[in-house]
């Protein structure tokens, strides 16, 4: 039996305006990964006052020249999210901070290059892609934003305009894909999202163009951070190829959390605090090595980093941990060391948390 | 600030000092990245302490 060939641009329902699907159908169709703020390993819903390139929510990161401009917190201000949504990313401007020209404010997610390989950006055969979002702010009129390749040498500034305060908007923005530039298909980045919270002249460049420049926003945008007090509620990311939006693209929540997952690794205490994250041998007298398996494929080796008590469980002993290294890494897998006294060489061992619901190792291979 | 740290299997390992994270030599991971761009401008990170940690 043979089947013929089906091609459609979109796939609707009987609903009016209901869209299943289009372009390259529905499956995996957005290139932006937790699109709906719903994972947040590092910061579990509290707020934070972010450090440049700081993470939020995961796969969000903070762009800031200037510090203390600028808070964030998922579901800030506890306002109802959009319909199908449960979470969002809050920004809230902490002062009434005049933009400099070199300035620029924003939340940014790095996507990597293999999911946006098929792109075919910087050839002849770039594929329209589409970036729909939902915005909520406290102020109206124009807001900006840009799409930069890896080295920020190609830019295409947005604007989108939030014509009701505090009212929740669907933006949806048709972008033609750039046939020029380098646009990265490896495990680097293959693209930069930025929403703008407010940038300075140099990196303003005209919406709506490709430009051979370093745009973070469009000019003439509004400056999130200029207003004291000023909100920012951003969800529902998503980037597909195609010049329409379709509907978000919902995730089980596992696979959103793996999809974190390859870029950080945030394993805690807060569920047992004895919880056990690896297990091992004791090396020498002062050494424990513990080996821990990511749950997924992490992008590269990734940096390690801890915080809380921790514990050397050894035969009958219990050998607190007065500091953890790295030994020895992979994408897969970790080698950590705890520093120990009193170890008996050979033995058997795990590392766990101390009595705490605080402890928390970080494996980091963000973009 | 840099640190080297010499591993119990004979590697070394990058430790940034102020937030004490390990930062292995994967030239794809974005923190040894900015550790080779301390190098480049002619950065120096504190040597090793003799053994492995």
């Amino acid at each position: 039996m043979t089947y013929g060939n089906v091609n459609v641009e979109t796939v609707t329902t009987s609903t009016p305006g209901g869209i299943l699907g289009a372009g390259n159908a529905s499956i995996m169709k957005n290139r932006i990964i937790n699109g709906a703020m719903t994972i947040d390993q590092r910061n579990s819903g509290a707020s934070v006052t972010p450090s440049n390139a700081q993470y939020l929510t995961d796969r969000f990161s903070a762009l800031l020249t200037q510090s203390s401009k600028f808070s964030a917190q998922q579901n800030a201000g506890s306002v109802t999210p959009p319909a199908g949504f449960t979470n969002y990313l809050g920004i809230t401007s902490l002062s009434a901070y005049s933009i400099g020209s070199g300035d620029a404010f924003g939340v940014l997610q790095k996507i990597e290059g293999y999911n946006v390989a098929d792109l075919g950006w910087g050839t002849a055969n770039a594929k329209t892609v589409t970036l729909s979002f939902w915005i909520r702010s406290s102020l109206t009129g124009t807001f900006g934003g840009s799409i930069l390749n890896s080295d920020v040498s190609r830019s295409y500034p947005f604007t989108y305009t939030v014509s009701s305060a505090n009212t929740w908007t669907q933006i949806s923005i048709t972008i033609v894909g750039d046939t020029s530039g380098t646009w990265l298909t490896t495990n680097g980045i293959g693209l930069n999202i930025n929403f703008s919270l407010g940038t300075g002249a140099t990196y303003n460049g005209t919406a709506g163009s490709w430009a051979g420049a370093y745009y973070l926003s469009a000019t003439g945008a509004t400056s999130v951070v200029g207003t004291n007090g000023a909100t920012f509620y951003i969800t529902g990311v998503q980037l597909e190829v195609g010049s329409s939006a379709t509907g978000f693209e919902y995730r089980q929540y596992g696979q959103e959390l793996a999809l974190c997952q390859r870029y950080a690794y945030i394993p805690n205490s807060s569920g047992n605090v004895y919880t056990t994250f690896a297990v091992g041998y004791v090396y020498n007298s002062t050494l424990g090595l513990a080996t821990i398996t990511f749950p997924v494929t992490m992008r590269v080796t990734p940096t390690f980093a801890s915080s809380g008590n921790f514990q050397i469980n050894a035969g009958s002993s219990t050998l607190n941990s007065s500091a953890l290294s790295l030994n020895q890494g992979s994408p897969y897998t970790a080698v950590i060391g705890a520093t120990i006294s009193g170890g008996t060489t050979g033995y058997g061992a795990s590392l766990s948390a101390q009595n705490t619901s605080s402890a928390l190792l970080t494996f980091s291979a963000e973009l | 600030m840099y640190k080297l740290i010499n591993t119990t299997f004979g590697n070394q390992i990058v430790v940034r000092t102020n937030d004490n994270a390990y930062i292995p030599m994967d030239e794809a991971n974005t923190d040894y990245q900015a550790y080779l761009k301390f190098l480049a401008d002619g950065g120096t990170p504190l040597p090793a302490d003799e053994g492995a940690a």
